[in-house]
C-alpha cells in the first residue's frame, strides 16, 4: 500500500522523520512484545542459521549456532514450558513441579490462554500500525483499499473465519509450547525421555520412560483402557484431547499435524499463486496466442482429477528420495503447485482481462511505460485481491486432500503426525469409549475448512461487494466448488 | 460467433487438452521409479525380469513407448492388466467395475440435487429468518466436512444404529441389507423385469437384489459423496433466488397484482435454476476423486477402488486406461456444460471466453 501512493511525495522515511512520535510508540510496542519472547526469537534465529549452515558440508558455523541455540534456551521467556510447566505428579497431598502447584489441566490452560493472548496482541499491534500509517504518514487521505478494509471490518462472517484460521495458525506456530508435552518427548523419542509419577502402592515417586507410560495410557475402546478428552492417565499426565491408540498425547499429535498440514497448504498456495499471477498478467496483457497456450495447458491439467493424481504420484514415487524429502511434504507441495495453479489462474483471468481493458492501461502504454512496469504497478494490485479469495478457498481443500491421502496411507510418511492418520487409527473405535480419536481430528478439519471458506467469502465481499458471495458465472462457481472440495476427499 | 461455431471451437480445443492430459499421465506413470517387471514377478529372477521387460516393450526407447501408449489409448486398445488380474483386458475390468460406481455417482448427484436445491430455495425465499440461518449454516458445515471422515461416522452410526439411533435398526429397515459392501445391482441386467415382474424387481427378490435393496445400500455412500455438492448447491440456490426475487421484473409482476404463489413458481424458480444447471456437470470432478475414499470406506468395489489398487500395485496399463477414461469424461462433461449453458441462457456471452 505504501509504495503505490508515496511516489511523488516525500519518501516515507522523510515523513516519519518529520513526525516521529507515533512511529516510535509503535516500534516500542513491538520491542516489548519481542522482549518477553526474546529467548524464543533468538533460538529461532540460531536454528535457522544452523539449518542453513547444515546445507554446506564441513561448515564450522553449524556447531557454533546449535550451541548458541541451546544456550539461548536459558533466557526466560514468557510462553515457554519451563516458565509455566504442566508436567508434574500428585504426591498424595498436592501437585509437585507444576506451575504454582496448580493442577496440570489449569497450568496447561493458563499457558494456552497466554499464548493466544500474546498472538492476538501481535495482531492488535499490526492493526495499530496500519491505523498509525493511515492517520499520520500516508500521502493520500483516501485510497480504494480503505473501503475494502472498512467493509471487512463490518463483515462478521469473514471475521469469524479469520479468527478460526488464526487460531489454527497459532496452534501450528506455537505447537511446541502449546501441547501438554512436546512432540519430541512424546511422539518421536518416547524412550529417551522420562516422566515422574507417584506410585500409591509403594508411596514413592518413580521415574519411567515416556514410552512405558504411553503403553499404559493407550485408548483402545473399552472403558478400562481409555484416556478420554480432558482427563489424566495413570501417570498423572494431562491429556486435553485424550490419547491415541498408542497412548501418545493427541493434542500434541494434532498440533504437530496442524504444522505440517498448514505448511503444505500455505507453501503450495504461494507457489501456485505466483505462477497463476504471472500467467494472468502476461495473458491479460498480451492476449491472443499466449492466452490460448495457457488455456490449453491449464485445461489439460484441470482435466486430471486432483485426488487421483495425488494417489498416483504418491504411489509411484513412494520409497524414492523425492518422497522422503521432509517426510513427503515436499513432493505433495510440488504436486499441489502443479495441479492448483490452473484453478487459481482461471479464477483471476477474468478480473485481469477486465483491468487490461481499462483506460489507464492504455494511457500508461501511450505514455511509454514498459510492459513490466504496467503489469506490476497498474494490474497486479487488482489481481492480488481476487487471488486471495481463491487461495483461501483452496487452502481448505488442500488440508482435506492431505488428510484424505494420509487416511489411505499415502502422502506424509508414517511417524510424522498427520490428522488423517489419527482418523484412520481411531476408525475401529468410533462407537466405543475411545470415540475421540477419530472424531476430534475430523471436527478440527471441518472447523479449519469452514474458517478458510468464511475468510474467502469475507474477502470476496470486501473486494467486490456487487458480486454477492456464490453467484457469478458458471466458471467461477465451479472453481469455487472444486477449490473448496479438495478434489472430493 | 454463432452457437455452433462456438461449439465446434470447443470440440477442436478439446483435442490438444486430451492429448496433453494423457501425456502428463504417461509421464507420471513412466518417469516414476516403478519397475513393472519387478512388480509382476519380483526381483528374484533376473532372466525372467529381462524376458518380461522385452515382452512388455520396456526396453524400447522412451519416445517409442510414449507413442505406443498414446496410439493404443486413442484407438481404445486399452491393453491387459499386468498385476491385479493378469491377462484380463483393462476394458473388461473397467466394464465389470464401472456399474457400481455409476450407480453410486447417479444417486449422489440426485440426492445432492433434490436436497440441496430445495433447501437453498427455501432459505432464499425466507431470507434472514431462523430457518434460513439454520439451513445456510448446515450447508456450510456439510460442505466443509471431509468425505472420508463423514463416511466413517455414518458407517458407525448405521452399524450400531440400534444403540445410537434410539433403537432404529437400519440394517433390517424395509429390506434387510448389509451396511458396507457393494450394492446388489444385478437386477439392472434385466430391465424388462420392471414391467413384467414389478413387485419382485422393485422391492422383493428375497430382500436382496431388488431396486429398493440396491438403493438402500447405496444411500449412505451417495449421501456422503454428494455432501460437498449438496452444500454448494444450497448456497448457490439461495443466492440465485435472492437475486431473482429482487429483480425488477418480479417487482413489476408484484405491482401488476400477480399472486405470490404464481410469482414464486413461474418467475422466480425458473430463472433461479439457470445458474444451477451447469454446476451439476461440474460435480464430476468431486465424484471421480471422492469415489476412491468413499468406496474404500464403504467397501464398494467400483472404479475408485480399482484405481487405488492399480496405483498401489503398479498396474500401469490399467492406470493409464482409467486416467484416460476419466480425462475423456471430464473434458466431455465440460463441453456439454458449456453447450447447455448457452442453450439455457442465451444472455450468457460465449464470445468473451
Amino acid at each position: 500500500m505504501s509504495e503505490t501512493v508515496s511516489d511523488e511525495d516525500a519518501p516515507l522515511r522523510q515523513r516519519i522523520a518529520d513526525n516521529p512520535r507515533p512511529a516510535i510508540r509503535w516500534i516500542l510496542g513491538a520491542l516489548v512484545l519481542v522482549a518477553v519472547e526474546f529467548g524464543a526469537f533468538l533460538g529461532l534465529v540460531f536454528r535457522l542459521l544452523s539449518t542453513i549452515g547444515g546445507l554446506f558440508p564441513d561448515n564450522p558455523g553449524v556447531a557454533l549456532f546449535s550451541r548458541l541455540e541451546e544456550s539461548s534456551e536459558v533466557i526466560p521467556t514468557l510462553l515457554s514450558r519451563s516458565l509455566i510447566p504442566n508436567d508434574g505428579f500428585y504426591n498424595g497431598q498436592q501437585w509437585v513441579d507444576t506451575f504454582l502447584g496448580l493442577e496440570p489441566a489449569y497450568a496447561w490452560l493458563l499457558r494456552v490462554l497466554l499464548i493466544y493472548a500474546y498472538a492476538f496482541i501481535w495482531l492488535g499491534w499490526l492493526w495499530v500500525g496500519y491505523r498509525t500509517f493511515r492517520q499520520h504518514y500516508r500521502y493520500a487521505d483516501w485510497t480504494p483499499r480503505d473501503d475494502v478494509v472498512d467493509r471487512l471490518r463490518s463483515h462478521r462472517w469473514g471475521q469469524f473465519g479469520f479468527v478460526l484460521v488464526l487460531i489454527f495458525l497459532v496452534m501450528a506456530l506455537f505447537a511446541p509450547a502449546l501441547g501438554p508435552t512436546t512432540a519430541e518427548a512424546n511422539l518421536r523419542q518416547p524412550y529417551s525421555h522420562y516422566t515422574e509419577f507417584y506410585d500409591e502402592e509403594t508411596d514413592e515417586v518413580r521415574n519411567v520412560t515416556v514410552g512405558t507410560a504411553n503403553l499404559g495410557s493407550a485408548s483402545e475402546g473399552n472403558p478400562d483402557s481409555n484416556v478420554g478428552p480432558w482427563s489424566y492417565d495413570d501417570f498423572g499426565r494431562f491429556h486435553p484431547f485424550g490419547t491415541l491408540t498408542t497412548g501418545k498425547d493427541m493434542f500434541t499429535f494434532l498440533a504437530a499435524g496442524a504444522r505440517i498440514s498448514l505448511m503444505i497448504g500455505i507453501v503450495s498456495m504461494v507457489g501456485a499463486g505466483l505462477i497463476a499471477t504471472g500467467f494472468a498478467l502476461l495473458t491479460a496483457y498480451y492476449k491472443g496466442l499466449a492466452d490460448l497456450a495457457v488455456v490449453i495447458a491449464s485445461d489439460s491439467i484441470q482435466a486430471l482429477p486432483v485426488l487421483l493424481v495425488l494417489i498416483l504420484a504418491s504411489a509411484t514415487f513412494s520409497g524414492t528420495w523425492l518422497a522422503e524429502l521432509y517426510n513427503g511434504a515436499v513432493m505433495l507441495i510440488a504436486i499441489f503447485v502443479l495441479i492448483q495453479w490452473p484453478f487459481l489462474w482461471r479464477a483471476v483471468r477474468g478480473p485481469a482481462f477486465q483491468i487490461a481493458e481499462e483506460e489507464w492501461i492504455d494511457a500508461a502504454k501511450s505514455f511509454g511505460q514498459k510492459p513490466r512496469t504496467i503489469m506490476r504497478k497498474h494490474m497486479l494490485p487488482y489481481v492480488i485481491g481476487y487471488l486471495l479469495i481463491y487461495t483461501s478457498l483452496t487452502l481448505g481443500g488442500i488440508i482435506i486432500a492431505v488428510a484424505g491421502l494420509s487416511y489411505l496411507g499415502l502422502g506424509i510418511t508414517p511417524p510424522t503426525p498427520e490428522w488423517g492418520r489419527a482418523i484412520s487409527s481411531g476408525q475401529p473405535y468410533v462407537a466405543t469409549a475411545s470415540w475421540h480419536i477419530s472424531l476430534i481430528p475430523g471436527i478440527l478439519i471441518t472447523l479449519i475448512v469452514i474458517g478458510f471458506n468464511a475468510l474467502g467469502d469475507g474477502i470476496r465481499d470486501a473486494i467486490d461487494p456487487q458480486s454477492g458471495s456464490g453467484s457469478g458465472t458458471a466458471q467461477e462457481s465451479k472453481a469455487d466448488e472444486a477449490a473448496a472440495g479438495g478434489g472430493g476427499a | 460467433m454463432s452457437r455452433w461455431s462456438y461449439f465446434l471451437r470447443r470440440l477442436v480445443l478439446a483435442i490438444p487438452i486430451v492429448i496433453f492430459g494423457t501425456t502428463i499421465t504417461f509421464m507420471l506413470i513412466r518417469l516414476g521409479p516403478i519397475d513393472p517387471a519387478a512388480a509382476i514377478i519380483g526381483l528374484g529372477d533376473p532372466e525372467g525380469l529381462e524376458r518380461i521387460r522385452t515382452q512388455l516393450g520396456l526396453n524400447q526407447p522412451l519416445w517409442q513407448q510414449y507413442f505406443d501408449f498414446m496410439i493404443d489409448l486413442f484407438t481404445f486398445n486399452l491393453g491387459q492388466s499386468w498385476v491385479i488380474e493378469p491377462g484380463t483386458s483393462a476394458y473388461a475390468l473397467i466394464v465389470s467395475y464401472a456399474p457400481r460406481t455409476i450407480w453410486l455417482g447417479f444417486w449422489s448427484v440426485l440426492i445432492a440435487l433434490f436436497v440441496g436445491i430445495p433447501l437453498g430455495f427455501y432459505a432464499g425465499l425466507n431470507p434472514n429468518t431462523g430457518s434460513d440461518y439454520f439451513a445456510s449454516f448446515g450447508g456450510i458445515v456439510w460442505r466443509a466436512m471431509p468425505n472420508f471422515w463423514l463416511a466413517i461416522i455414518l458407517v458407525t452410526l448405521l452399524v450400531q444404529s440400534q444403540d445410537l439411533l434410539f433403537g432404529f435398526n437400519w440394517a433390517g429397515w424395509l429390506v434387510p441389507t448389509g451396511i458396507v459392501g457393494p450394492p446388489p445391482i444385478d437386477f439392472l441386467a434385466e430391465p424388462l423385469g420392471a414391467i413384467t415382474d414389478p413387485v419382485d424387481w422393485w422391492i422383493r427378490k428375497g430382500g436382496d437384489g431388488s431396486f429398493l435393496a440396491a438403493l438402500k445400500k447405496i444411500a449412505p455412500a451417495a449421501l456422503v459423496l454428494g455432501s460437498a455438492s449438496m452444500g454448494n448447491e444450497m448456497r448457490l440456490g439461495r443466492t440465485a433466488v435472492l437475486e431473482t426475487i429482487n429483480s425488477e421484473y418480479v417487482e413489476t409482476a408484484r405491482a401488476k397484482g400477480v399472486s405470490s404463489r404464481s410469482i414464486v413458481w413461474k418467475h422466480v424458480f425458473r430463472n433461479a435454476l439457470i445458474p444451477l444447471v451447469p454446476i451439476i456437470t461440474g460435480e464430476a470432478f468431486l465424484l471421480i476423486g471422492g469415489s476412491v475414499l468413499v468406496e474404500t470406506v464403504f467397501g464398494i468395489n467400483g472404479l475408485g477402488v480399482l484405481f487405488y489398487d492399480a496405483a498401489l500395485n503398479a498396474d500401469l496399463p490399467l492406470l493409464g486406461s482409467l486416467m484416460f477414461i476419466f480425462i475423456l469424461l471430464i473434458v466431455g462433461l465440460n463441453i456439454v456444460q458449456d453447450l447447455l449453458y448457452t442453450l439455457i441462457d442465451p444472455r450468457v456471452g460465449y464470445e468473451q471466453d
